[in-house]
């Protein structure tokens, strides 16, 4: 009866969830099991995502672990309630089972105790925003659960009625010494089983109404995570001749233009505020928090859900996302530099939320941040960002003896794509100037495109106007296999993750290699050898390049053989953003600069000089420590390593 | 097929984009001109010259000057005693305010900017979005066609029988209708002069220290009738507000001559006043590459120079 009443309950919800996922737009998640399979028992089952954060880590994971070692108790007290003396066969009677279940709810207390004192000494600011009161009832919930089956097992071993052998459960045996064996203690056993079970069918009835959801959609979510590249936007389909042309997806305006992914991300977060705390945004007094995004989608999505299901129009439904959901200032905030994705437990993937809240605006209603207007017209007009003559592209390699690649020519070995900033910025080109002589000292058989380069869409791209983004795509790609370009090397990183993760959509399946990785390799061969120096200098890893494209050690080892390396407390993929990234070198920046707080930890290491590898850090970090007045200097690490440049390298082929 | 296409002048001279926006009107049908204000009238020559057969005059003594919810009452209801079957105004920004009322009032569908129209039963448009980046086409499904043409792009082209033959027209107003409208004119602070338009700019970068040191720059800046402007350091230091950015993300200036002072460069700077005829760069910094980029440099303290430059313009100005 209360087991029917449970599953009604907790059916009728999940019912309506399934409902709506079904409705929701489709996403291409069904590939790359291996992988999929991989990122279940290393992010679901490991926990490894979780224990990025030692002691909250371990507190999740003594719960979830006990919950699945314990998971066969549940049968067990079931059937216990029928018949006090039936257990399940063999597993039943099993010491080292007792054992395990006598350890994890041990550690499902220690876990819950852990939580509280995070929650109530300690006082995390990520949890501002979340449903705190929830999150305690939840607690005292497991609490409840686990302390009456170690009552339980207590009670059976005072009545004797314990299958297994009782000293293999040390703490229910310890326990069983409150009881006295008599009628009493009989008693106690049926209502302590019964309030056991109680407590568990009502727990599963209400945690589909809760923010715990999570524990049955998580699994779901983190099983259809992304696989491919980090830093890859998923496309939008223009020309798919089976949609009709007012039926192509352009972004999310309303709810049900959300794909099934993202649906389950929003039923998928616990609050745990792990994307808020790492936000460059939220930690610059901005109003973006990642976990405010994602609740006040799911908010949303609740909301118009029952009427969305049964197809039926109301004055909850077709609203749209924005400002209602999250405000427009939310959306423009993010620099897409992906903490937040890197960071979430359960694999939500934030920034498709926010690119796609962006195409919708920008694409179907023209509404953006009127100061970006000029960077996607020149983007658009002009093939560069700043409205540059294209004529202009390769004059920063006058005089430098580098060969302009034209129509016809055969492929270099390798392709040096310069980008916008590296061919028209002062501080970019500088980088672009090293590279070319680092690569001619090293003997590499290297071109640029020169005038026929463009913008590789991103910044459009980042911004939401994919039809832009896609029209440079296409051209890109035709230039590069009209030449039969197998090889290419460039300086930006945003660049590198476009041409590397996001052209094989269009066509364009290249090596990409990141400066940074091909000097390296020149380093490792001896073709390049940097003197080294006496200098102080701290790296700072670019979003596009560690946190998106795992490329982490290659610039090390350049700054090893420039100078000697100190590392800031945020480094690797755990880096803080520069502030530029998702289109906001074009954008004005509200509230607190994120690039002065960025150099701010730089300074922290005490090093003289802050090495970076990427144009719109270099100008962004530059920026920053001329506004704070802060003792460094900001240098690409390909120059830092050309100063350095050993007079015994081998000359020129 | 009657066109009722409002006309935008001052003192009864037509705005070009008003005669742009004749000539597209011209390819629905029989065009009628509205004209609101004083010298409404003398709009009569123009308009007829342009292929208006008509010129509605419409003179609002409630108004004192312009009011739009007003104008909109009095296109929307001009358009229906004519029984119009379409209203077109200039995509201009007070071309498209007024015809926002003007479908509000009708409960009708706007087609703002438009670049092309066919004559077609609905009719087809091809409209500018995105700030020009993107064409539009759209099938405007509405009794009365609510249009507004994108300036500049089409030409204006004489047509017609000399002067327009003039009426004049009496909307019923009521007092929400006039609840908004224009009441007293200010210039700004630049003393009219605005950046984007100011022949001569004086900008000043984080070189100039602090607010007060822009004292020097608005000095030079008044004594050339120019406008001040700075750089985007500027503004987040919160020494100027950011209406006087020059930059990529501020005001692009086209001004005779620029004087960048203190400012390094950046290309997001040199992307605002690219426009510049002329670069005068003062900077203590010799190889700033706002340096490189100028065809005037003074290697020097913006304090010490800038002064000396308007001793010399005063003295100039004087003798």
């Amino acid at each position: 009866m209360a087991l029917a009443v449970a599953g009604t309950l907790a059916g009728r919800r999940a019912l309506l969830l399934v409902r709506l996922v079904r409705l929701g737009q489709p996403a291409r998640r069904f590939d790359d099991v291996p992988a999929r399979v991989r990122n279940e028992a290393v992010i679901a089952l490991g926990q490894r995502k979780l224990l990025q954060r030692l002691v909250p880590g371990l507190m999740h994971a003594f719960i979830f672990w006990g919950f699945i070692v314990l998971l066969p108790t549940i049968v067990m007290a079931m059937i216990a309630v029928v018949d006090k003396d039936q257990t399940i066969p063999w597993l039943g009677s099993q010491g080292w089972f007792a054992f395990l279940v006598d350890l994890f709810a041990t550690l499902v207390l220690v876990g819950v105790i852990t939580a509280f004192v995070i929650r109530k000494v300690q006082r995390p600011a990520r949890f501002k925003g979340s449903h705190l009161g929830e999150a305690d009832v939840i607690l005292c919930w497991i609490a409840g659960i686990v302390t009456t089956l170690l009552l339980w097992h207590a009670s059976r071993i005072a009545l004797g009625l314990n299958e297994w052998p009782a000293s293999w459960s040390p703490v229910s045996n310890a326990l069983s010494n409150l009881f006295s064996g008599g009628q009493g203690t009989k008693d106690a056993e049926r209502v302590l089983v019964w309030l056991h079970v109680l407590l568990i069918l009502s727990f599963l009835a209400y945690l589909p109404y809760s923010k715990h959801l999570h524990i049955f959609t998580a699994v779901v979510n983190v099983f259809f995570g992304r696989t491919r590249a980090r830093g890859r936007l998923e496309p939008l389909v223009f020309d798919d001749p089976d949609v009709p042309d007012d039926e192509i997806r352009l972004g999310s305006g309303v709810v049900s233009d959300m794909t099934w992914k993202q649906m389950v991300d929003t039923f998928s977060c616990t609050e745990c505020g792990r994307c808020q705390d790492v936000c460059p945004a939220y930690n610059t007094g901005k109003e973006l928090s990642p976990k405010l995004l994602i609740m006040g989608l799911r908010d949303q999505l609740f909301a118009e859900g029952p009427d969305l299901v049964a197809m039926s129009e109301s004055a909850e439904t077709g609203k749209p996302l924005v400002p209602n959901a999250v405000s427009d200032d939310v959306v423009w905030d993010c620099v897409t530099c992906g903490a937040c994705v890197y960071e979430c437990p359960v694999s939500i993937e934030h920034i498709d939320h926010i690119v796609d809240l962006r195409r919708h605006l920008v694409m179907v209603e023209a509404r953006f941040p009127a100061e970006a207007d000029p960077m996607l017209r020149d983007v658009e007009r002009a093939s560069n960002p700043w409205g540059k003559p294209q004529s202009e592209r390769a004059a920063w390699a006058e005089g430098l003896g580098v060969r302009v690649l034209e129509e016809g020519d055969p492929p270099p070995e390798v392709l040096y794509w310069v980008g916008c900033a590296g061919s028209f910025d002062e501080r970019a080109r500088q980088t672009a100037v090293s590279t070319a002589r680092l690569l001619q000292a090293a003997g590499v058989d290297f071109a640029i495109l020169g005038p026929r380069e463009s913008c590789t869409g991103d910044p459009a791209r980042r911004m939401g106007n994919e039809y832009v983004f896609q029209a440079f795509a296409e051209q890109n790609v035709e230039t590069l296999n009209g030449h039969g370009v197998a090889k290419i090397v460039t300086a930006c990183p945003h660049c590198f993750n476009t041409l590397a993760n996001e052209y094989p959509d269009f066509g364009g399946s290249y090596q990409v290699l990141h400066h940074t990785e091909l000097l390296a390799e020149l380093v490792r061969e001896g073709r390049i050898r940097g003197a080294g120096s006496d200098r102080s200098i701290t790296y700072h890893d670019s979003c596009y390049l560690a946190r998106h494209n795992d490329v982490i050690d290659a610039p090390r080892e350049l700054v090893a053989a420039a100078g000697t390396p100190v590392e800031m407390e945020r480094s690797g993929r755990r880096t803080f953003c520069c502030g530029a990234g998702g289109a906001h070198m074009w954008m004005e920046e509200r509230g607190g600069q994120i690039n002065e707080e960025r150099v701010r930890q730089a300074s922290e290491t005490g090093a003289d000089t802050l090495a970076v590898a990427c144009p719109f850090c270099t100008v962004m970090l530059d920026d920053g420590v001329r506004s704070s007045g802060a003792d460094l200097r900001v240098a690409d690490v390909a120059t830092l390593l050309a100063e350095t440049l050993a007079d015994e390298s081998p000359p020129t082929a | 097929m009657t066109i009722l296409v409002l006309v935008e002048h001052t003192e009864g001279v037509v705005d070009e984009v008003s005669l742009q926006t004749l000539a597209l009107a011209r390819g629905l049908g029989d065009v009628t001109a509205v004209a609101v204000g004083a010298g409404a009238p003398d709009a009569a020559p123009a308009v007829g010259a342009h292929g208006a057969g008509s010129l509605y005059a419409v003179d609002l003594p409630a108004v004192s000057g312009y009011a739009p919810r007003a104008w909109g009452q009095a296109v929307w209801q001009l358009a229906q005693r004519l029984s119009a079957t379409a209203v077109v105004a200039p995509g201009s920004e007070r071309g498209n305010e007024v015809m926002a009322h003007v479908a509000a009032l009708a409960d009708l569908p706007l087609a703002a900017n438009c670049v092309s129209v066919t004559a077609s039963e609905p009719l087809t448009v091809t409209r500018v979005r995105w700030g020009g980046s993107l064409l539009e086409e759209a099938v405007v499904h509405a009794p009365v066609a609510v249009l507004t043409v994108m300036p500049h792009s089409v030409e204006a082209q004489e047509q017609g029988s000399g002067a327009a033959g003039v009426e004049s027209f009496q909307p019923e107003l009521s007092a929400a209708d006039t609840a908004v409208q224009v009441a007293e004119r200010l210039t700004a602070d630049t003393g009219g002069i605005s950046l984007a338009e100011a022949k001569v700019v004086v900008s000043g970068g984080r070189g100039v220290g602090s607010s007060e040191g822009f004292g020097v720059i608005e000095e030079l800046a008044g004594l050339l009738d120019g406008a001040v402007g700075c750089s985007r350091a500027v503004t987040s230091a919160g020494w100027r507000p950011h209406t006087d950015q020059v930059g990529q993300t501020g005001t692009k200036i086209s001004p005779e001559i620029y004087i960048p002072c203190g400012i390094s460069g950046a290309t997001q700077h040199m992307a605002g006043c690219k426009g510049a005829k002329r670069i005068l760069a003062i900077n203590t910094d010799r190889e700033a590459s706002i340096i490189s980029n100028a065809d005037y440099a003074v290697i020097g303290d913006l304090h010490e120079v800038l002064p000396a430059i308007s001793a010399e313009v005063r003295k100039a100005k004087g003798g």
